[in-house]
């Protein structure tokens, strides 16, 4: 594996390192959650570092509702089949191929048989914090503005065995309780297409690659920064799709390598032997008087975007904001650690970073650096030594790039 | 420095911002790009406001969070002295409820909302993290910034294998006032 060695200066001048292989870290833009190391470790697993949220993989685990109940005024999901039986199949046949793009990644541990047969659902407003995953048309009063086409809610516990009205208790921290999808029903400026009359309505936007994007969240990603990534946060635009459709020899075909990269890791498959290079690392300013004296002990870079791109093809294999690292019990160490997995071996990587630049406070960024610590502000009679705070984001790096030695 | 120096500086800051401005895009989670001259238009109210308390609830089966503000000016529209926003996304006691793309507040903090009051609801921020206008102090000049929240992070295009900042970015408060000054007069036509 290629190492990759640079410098950064920031405008005040001082250098700033980014190792590479140094450290261990955690990283990827996943939604986060701190367990509750208030409660007994049989329920918390006794450590305050963040675990990604994500689904369960058992065949039949993730059970998938969708209301019926459409928009008609203005009517928002346009199909080529206008009989109302044949309307419906085509809009669970779109919802099923966008489930089959993410479950037809090789290398991870979720399948197509994760999946629970798809169910129907006649009441408008199924998409409520019940424990029931759903995909909802016409939900209303839910924070829709113009410009907003879609978004995902997921429920996710601190602790085994929470639990939400009609669903499974949590097997542990992280665990998605429920995970809803809404699409904007009262938009009279915003309609979606499916496949088969994208093309006849190209003020329209495309249903499948929209979902595909809102499954990615489902699944517990959060964005990418990657352009060509699913889960960019721009939508493609009116009568396009994102990436490429997909098709039976290629299921997965309108994701981006980011993409399958991050299921690789946020679904790891203990008997793949393929995708399972690394590249670890630490960004550090070479003049630590750069670095934000509060909060305290904050020892690295944080909040910088790490891309590591296959040398010989070309292509962005995949990008992490990085910044932290964390060994049990906690809490999470800003020390500019950031590791990118599920690599593929056997190939050389450059590797591309970029502090971000400007004013930029951590509630400006994505959710991923920003459900990182919990402290006894936070929360009350929370361990002071499992406690921490997020810093701000580093800004006014630049960076270049050192030939490796 | 000369007045006559310091004047041309001035000057070419301005023209600077107002470049990086006329290029201005937005993102967030599953919206549509709005450019800052629709945010312009189609908000329903402008404000500058300092973020008073935060407080997550449940309400209708879901977990929202509704944010207090104090408006400290108004740019367009009416708004009350004290503002509240409910936005989707919470923590209640075990439970998180994530939206991406959803602005977060904290108590000290001012911004700049775009908001969107539709049919007598509760108050939006406009495209969510697309009308919110972050107001930073920069230690080291002295100076008010502001930054769009979907602007925040740089993205990496893989063509040119570059990174790429767009939106409203780090941006002189004085060159903002007169980009929204702009943007409203433009609106208004």
């Amino acid at each position: 594996m290629k190492k990759q060695w640079w410098i950064a200066r920031n405008t005040m001048l001082a250098l700033a390192l980014i190792f590479t292989n140094a450290l261990q870290a955690a990283g990827y833009a996943f939604n986060e959650t701190v367990p509750d190391v208030r409660l007994p470790a049989s329920f918390s697993g006794g450590s305050a570092c963040p675990v990604p949220s994500r689904q369960t993989t058992a065949s039949g685990s993730i059970a998938v509702r969708w209301s019926t109940s459409l928009s008609t005024n203005p009517v928002t999901i346009l199909t080529q089949d206008q009989t109302p039986d044949g309307r419906l199949a085509e809009i669970e046949k779109v919802i099923q191929q966008s489930f089959a793009v993410w479950t037809g990644v090789a290398g991870t541990t979720l399948k197509p048989s994760s999946l629970a047969p798809l169910t129907r659902v006649s009441a408008a407003t199924s998409c409520g914090a019940d424990g029931m995953n759903s995909i909802c048309f016409d939900q209303p009063d839910m924070a829709f503005t113009p410009g907003v086409l879609a978004f995902t809610r997921i429920v996710t516990a601190d602790h085994a065995g929470e639990q939400l009205i009609n669903g499974a208790a949590a097997a542990g921290p992280g665990q998605i309780l429920d995970a809803d999808v809404f699409f904007n029903p009262g938009d009279s400026n915003v309609m979606f297409s499916t496949p088969a009359i994208l093309a006849a309505n190209p003020k329209s936007y495309d249903l499948e690659s929209i979902l595909t994007h809102e499954l990615g969240h489902f699944l517990g990603f959060s964005h990418s920064a990657i352009w060509s990534a699913m889960m960019y946060p721009f939508a493609p635009a009116p009568g396009t799709i994102s990436g490429v459709r997909p098709t039976v020899q290629a299921p997965d075909a309108p994701l981006a390598d980011d993409d399958r990269t991050g299921l690789r890791v946020l679904y790891s498959d203990p008997t793949d032997a393929t995708y399972v290079g690394s590249i670890e690392g630490r960004i550090v300013p070479a003049n630590s008087l750069s670095l934000p004296a509060n909060p305290p002990g904050v020892t690295g870079l944080f909040g910088a975007h790490v891309v590591a791109v296959d040398a010989a093809s070309g292509a962005v294999v995949a990008g992490v904001l990085g910044g932290w690292s964390c060994t049990s019990p906690g809490p999470a160490q800003f020390d500019g650690s950031y590791a990118i997995q599920a690599l593929p071996i056997g190939h050389s990587y450059q590797v591309y970073a970029e502090a971000l630049n400007g004013a930029v406070d951590p509630t400006q960024v994505s959710n991923a650096l920003t459900t990182l610590c919990r402290n006894p502000t936070t929360d009350a009679g929370w361990p002071p030594l499992q406690s921490c705070v997020v810093p701000s984001a580093n800004t006014g790096f630049t960076l270049r790039v050192r030939p490796a030695p | 420095m000369s007045d006559r120096l310091r004047r041309k500086l001035v000057w070419t800051l301005l023209q600077m911002g107002l470049l990086m401005l006329l290029v201005a895009t937005a993102n967030a989670t599953t919206l549509v790009r709005l450019s800052f001259d629709d945010l312009a238009r189609q908000a329903t109210a402008i404000a500058r406001a300092r973020c008073l308390a935060s407080a997550s609830l449940w309400r209708n089966g879901e977990i929202w969070t509704e944010t207090e503000f104090a408006v400290l000016e108004v740019s367009k529209g009416t708004a009350p002295g004290i503002l509240r926003i409910s936005l989707p996304g919470g923590r209640m006691d075990h439970l998180q409820s994530h939206v991406e793309g959803v602005p977060a507040f904290r108590a000290g903090e001012e911004v700049y909302l775009f908001l969107w009051n539709a049919r007598g609801r509760d108050n939006y921020v406009l495209g969510w993290t697309q009308g919110t206008f972050r107001i930073m102090h920069d230690p080291r000049t002295g100076l008010e910034r502001v930054t769009q929240d979907s602007a925040a992070t740089p993205a990496f295009d893989p063509a040119t294998r570059e990174f790429r900042h767009g939106g409203v970015r780090n941006v002189p408060l004085p060159v903002f006032q007169l980009k929204l000054k702009r943007a409203l007069e433009k609106a208004n036509r």
